[in-house]
């Protein structure tokens, strides 16, 4: 016990260090690279300040594209730490706000909310966080009791969820006729173009302490992840530390969700990853998944607009391409 | 005596001095590089006197800076922004409904011009905030329309090419009225501008102004804009004349014509009055749409014609 206790501080170190360069990295390409074609040169000239600066890029790299990689660094962290609690909670690999239809339940309350005119703060924020605990209730509901649902009956209800989210949302949309729709539709597939600095200020004041939740429960996720009867043994309130895990990561997603629609599989594909690369410890992988997930998307956010010839696709586009696949080699691979 | 021509000396270079001081207190009052101007959506917008770095948010709005001989002065539009042809060589700045933000500001535009129908107001809230003056405007019929000519014509200092431009617009309008004062019977119009589901437009819509102007009755009037109609529904309502709007290509257009071919008991389909017309001349608000109205005019009465030739 007295030597494992600085070895897990210094891996954790090691471990944040090495994801926080790799998120500087994917930062910096995203400071770089944008639709005006800017140059890497002018803009690294630009960052350290020498050489002739041009106002318009200095306007276009922290008033445009710096906003946009901090939502992307802020949404992309949340997504990766909510598909790493409920793999745990669930105990199954698979789950992940978006296949579980979390997503797809704070969408149709952030949609209730814009047709509504509401403000995007609290207003829409408040309807797509009562849309996840919603679906959240419907899967405890589910997956609990009498009726405990093995692995695969599990995501078969979360496909049902999304599949039924998404006839909502059609119907929603079908019902509006004015401009807002083109707007909604976009927003839907995931877009991170439109938040300013202020927006990503109220973000992050939301999601900072559900990061430092979460890993407060970490230690907790492990133990839960032996078994019901072995956590409370080892003196954890299961029913408690499940409760606040759940609450906290619907109210992350919903939040994300309310900012920039449906960024689907990001927490599919990082805490896998990063469970290959660091081992099963949840302490390490909740900075790891903050961290990682975060460059994970600031990346996939930047393939989305430098792909396309004209305009930019929504990032939404990029994950689920990415990890859609993934969901399939993993589903055969737990299979087997 | 030298006291009186030192007094009346000094009395003019104070004369001169105050209007020096007058004239140089107009110049920094009223400073020649900006002024300020209220836009169609009652918002108070401080353009400069002399925009020469304009982006367009909107084809129609290309199309309107075109058409008064100032392209000269745009500097980016939309995608889809391609009437006249020259207007496709412009740098491209996203499509109206999903602009790119980085590319206008790229673009170091000193006024941008945009549509309160489609443009997101986020995008245009984000642009003032960087200092970009954003004038918008919502012209929603051949009314709105020239106005929206000759506001746009007063920013970029074209008024004169603005009044000309409305005054043929108009000439035209009062010669389709007079010409179409006194038909006898207004034939039942279904203007079919979606395809699959089958959508019309509604009395709140720019077309449905043309259908009425150019003596049509729109089969689809109502308080819905943009009503979807089933196939059922359309037989029901029996128009004497199909319009279908599409940017769907000639093919499409062969199988919709022989889907509605099926209902012989159609009017429109005994008197072989189904047309596919370019859907540019309908939905874009801009001094075309006066073409538009000439043409609906051919569909709608052709016998107008007939009798003058």
């Amino acid at each position: 016990m007295n030597t494992e206790k600085p070895l897990l501080i210094k891996r954790l170190w090691v471990v944040s260090f090495s994801l926080l360069l790799v998120l500087f990295a994917a930062m910096f390409l995203g400071l770089s690279l944008g639709s005006s074609h800017s140059g890497i040169k002018a803009v690294f000239q630009n960052l350290l300040g020498i050489g002739p600066q041009d106002p318009m890029l200095d306007t276009i790299i922290w008033k445009i594209r710096f906003p946009r990689i901090l939502l992307a660094t802020l949404v992309g962290g949340t997504l990766s730490l909510g598909g790493l609690v409920f793999q745990a909670i669930l105990k199954n690999p698979l789950a992940e706000p978006y296949i579980l239809g979390i997503s797809g339940g704070s969408a149709i309350g952030a949609i209730i909310g814009i047709l509504m005119g509401l403000l995007r703060f609290p207003g829409v924020s408040l309807m797509a966080f009562s849309g996840s605990i919603g679906t959240l209730l419907l899967i405890l509901v589910m997956s609990s009791g009498h009726t405990i649902l093995k692995k695969d009956a599990l995501l078969l209800s979360g496909v049902m969820v999304n599949a039924f989210c998404g006839a909502v949302i059609m119907f929603l949309v079908s019902l509006t006729q004015d401009a807002r729709l083109h707007n909604i539709i976009f927003w839907l597939m995931g877009d991170l173009s439109m938040v300013d600095m202020p927006q990503v200020g109220i973000l992050a004041a939301m999601l900072l302490p559900c990061f430092f939740l979460v890993f407060w429960f970490s230690n907790s996720m492990n133990l839960l992840l032996m078994g019901k009867e072995m956590a409370q043994t080892m003196g954890i309130n299961v029913k408690a530390v499940t409760v606040t895990l759940l609450v906290a990561t619907s109210f992350m997603v919903s939040t994300t969700v309310s900012y920039c629609g449906l960024v689907g599989f990001v927490g599919l594909v990082v805490p896998h990853l990063l469970r290959l690369l660091f081992g099963p410890d949840h302490r390490v992988l909740v900075p790891a998944c903050v961290l990682g997930g975060g460059a994970y998307l600031v990346f996939c956010d930047v393939l989305a607009r430098t792909l396309p010839d004209q305009g930019e696709m929504p990032a939404g586009v990029i994950t689920a391409m990415i990890g859609a696949p993934l969901f399939i080699y993993l589903l055969k691979k737990t299979r087997r | 005596m030298a006291f009186r021509i030192s007094h009346m000396l000094n009395y003019r270079f104070m004369v001169i001095f105050l209007l020096a001081a007058i004239s140089l207190g107009v110049f920094v009052v009223t400073p020649s590089f900006a002024r300020t101007v209220t836009d169609q959506l009652e918002r108070t917008v401080t353009v400069p006197d002399e925009p020469r770095r304009i982006v367009s948010l909107a084809p129609n709005i290309t199309e309107i800076i075109f058409a008064l001989g100032q392209e000269h002065r745009l500097m980016g539009a939309t995608r889809y922004s391609d009437f006249p042809p020259e207007a496709n060589k412009l740098p491209k700045v996203g499509s109206y409904v999903h602009l790119d933000l980085e590319k206008i500001v790229a673009l170091k535009p000193d006024l941008c011009i945009a549509i309160k129908d489609g443009n997101p107001i986020a995008v245009a809230k984000r642009l003032e905030s960087l200092k970009i003056p954003v004038y918008a405007v919502n012209p929603k019929n051949l009314e709105t329309i020239m106005q929206t000519v000759l506001e746009i014509g007063g920013l970029i200092n074209a008024e004169k090419e603005a009044d000309l431009l409305v005054q043929n617009m108009d000439l035209r309008i009062q010669k389709i009225k007079s010409l179409v004062s006194n038909v006898a019977h207004r034939p039942r119009v279904f203007f079919q501008i979606g395809v699959s589901p089958i959508v019309s437009v509604g009395t709140h819509t720019f077309i449905h102004g043309l259908i009425v102007l150019a003596g049509g009755t729109n089969l689809a009037e109502g308080s819905i804009s943009y009503p979807r109609f089933s196939r059922e529904q359309v037989l029901a309502l029996s128009p004497e004349v199909i319009i279908i709007t599409s940017m769907a290509r000639e093919a499409v257009f062969e199988q919709v014509k022989a889907e509605w071919n099926k209902w012989p008991d159609l009017p429109a389909v005994r008197n072989q009055r189904i047309f596919l017309e370019d859907s540019n001349f309908f939905d874009r608000p801009t001094p075309r749409l006066v073409d538009g109205l000439e043409l609906l005019v051919r569909l709608i009465h052709p016998e107008l014609f007939k009798e003058a030739e």
